[in-house]
């Protein structure tokens, strides 16, 4: 029992904040996104057993993830709605043109269509590489790679498009 | 590499190690120099993906888990609590039936069973021995006493009699002993009137708290010791 408390702590310590922040990008509120991580680790510690190589354990925890959200939507499907602004907009106050930068970046991103930002979270924070990604979300590594290129490309895009209009968003 | 296949190879992952990029990079400067830009922009994405963990996320999700498994362990410890407990009171139940059940469920089919089991120890013409102050004063735990000698006397002791505290007396008979058993009245056994098995037969008398059962073999006259026994016995309550 004790190794197993020393497992589970060890994980919680060294991932909570990569799947919280997969789970924020995959709902967008801290709230949900927090319910969804106690969820998730409450389910890999009756599992715990059934994880063999502690290497794997970020994408054992990602899959477990996925499926408390989809769960999520099987019991809220008519409470869902549409992606609101205001759920995004995080209370710091915007401090510096780094966070200006942030905060509108944040906005661009959670407008992203879900299947461009998912490989995106699970790339950049997540670290996992093409393959791996494929292999969680059950699509081929081409299609992963063209939809990694595709949200850059997006991103990049509006980046060079609005620069000028970043200050006076949140003027 | 051309630039097209080199752009999406770097927009799909800046950091990527494969090596046709990397000599693309080295070979031309505007290639490194858009690698660069997009190692910037990723920068950038990263910072705006890397929202603040709530503060204390960790204790609460090592706190859940410890209330969550302590639940788990309770229900488990009083599962094993109520396992133990039926198992013992299973254990006592058994132990409680074999040690005092009744073996027989009417009065003549015991009387017949001990009268058969002890009959090795008695014979008809054994000494009588028993007077009849002795009898009544065994007589006083049934509340009963004999006002006059009802025949020749050979054995008077308590017994079980099928978990009951009994009288036994042994009358020397015609041919062979009678055997006389007085036992308190009970709820489990049928006191039937009269009974028989084999060469022996058995007759009842019912009184308020107490029967009075006759056991002898055919030749024996069971009417007349009943009456015996009836003009003979005084009860004092």
């Amino acid at each position: 029992m004790a190794t197993k408390q020393v497992r589970y702590e060890a994980l919680v310590k060294a991932l909570h904040g990569d799947l919280f922040r997969y789970a924020y990008w995959l709902c967008h509120e801290k709230q949900v996104a927090e319910d969804l991580v106690q969820e998730t680790f409450l389910r890999a510690w009756r599992a715990l057993d059934s994880l063999k190589d502690e290497k794997a354990a970020k994408s054992w925890l990602i899959t477990i993830l996925r499926r408390e959200n989809a769960r999520r939507f099987e019991r809220k499907r008519f409470e869902m709605s549409e992606y609101e602004e205001a759920a995004i907009t995080d209370n710091h106050s915007i401090s510096n043109e780094q966070e200006i930068e942030n905060h509108w970046l944040r906005e661009k991103i959670a407008q992203m269509p879900e299947e461009y930002k998912e490989p995106l979270v699970l790339q950049v924070i997540g670290g996992f590489s093409g393959e791996e990604i494929a292999g969680l979300l059950s699509l081929n590594k081409n299609t992963v790679m063209t939809r990694l290129f595709r949200a850059r490309n997006q991103l990049k895009e509006a980046l060079d498009d609005e620069p000028t209009m970043r200050g006076q968003y949140n003027g | 590499m051309d630039d097209l296949q080199f752009r999406r190879s770097i927009y799909a992952d800046p950091n990527t190690t494969d090596s046709d990029v990397a000599s693309a990079k080295n070979d031309d400067p505007s290639k490194l120099k858009f690698a660069q830009e997009i190692e910037q922009l990723d920068q950038k994405i990263f910072n705006a993906l890397n929202v603040d963990v709530p503060e204390g996320l960790t204790e609460k999700l090592i706190l859940r888990q410890s209330l969550a498994s302590h639940q788990q362990q309770k229900r488990k410890s009083s599962i094993k609590l109520a396992l133990a407990a039926s198992v013992a009171f299973a254990v006592g139940l058994t132990v409680n039936q074999l040690q005092f059940s009744h073996a027989y469920n009417s009065v003549g089919d015991y009387a017949i069973a001990h009268t058969t089991h002890e009959a090795q120890y008695f014979t008809n013409d054994g000494e009588a021995k028993v007077t009849l102050a002795s009898l009544n004063k065994k007589m006083a735990s049934f509340n009963g006493s004999f006002s006059e000698e009802m025949g020749e006397l050979m054995m008077a002791d308590f017994c079980r009699f099928d978990g009951m505290k009994s009288l036994h007396l042994v009358f020397r008979g015609k041919s062979a002993p009678v055997n006389i058993f007085i036992v308190p009245d009970s709820e489990h056994l049928a006191f039937s009137k009269k009974f028989a098995k084999g060469e022996l037969n058995g007759v009842v008398n019912d009184f308020k708290n107490s029967h009075i059962i006759v056991v002898g073999d055919k030749q024996e006259p069971l009417k007349q010791w009943q009456q015996k026994i009836n003009d003979n016995v005084r009860w004092s309550t």
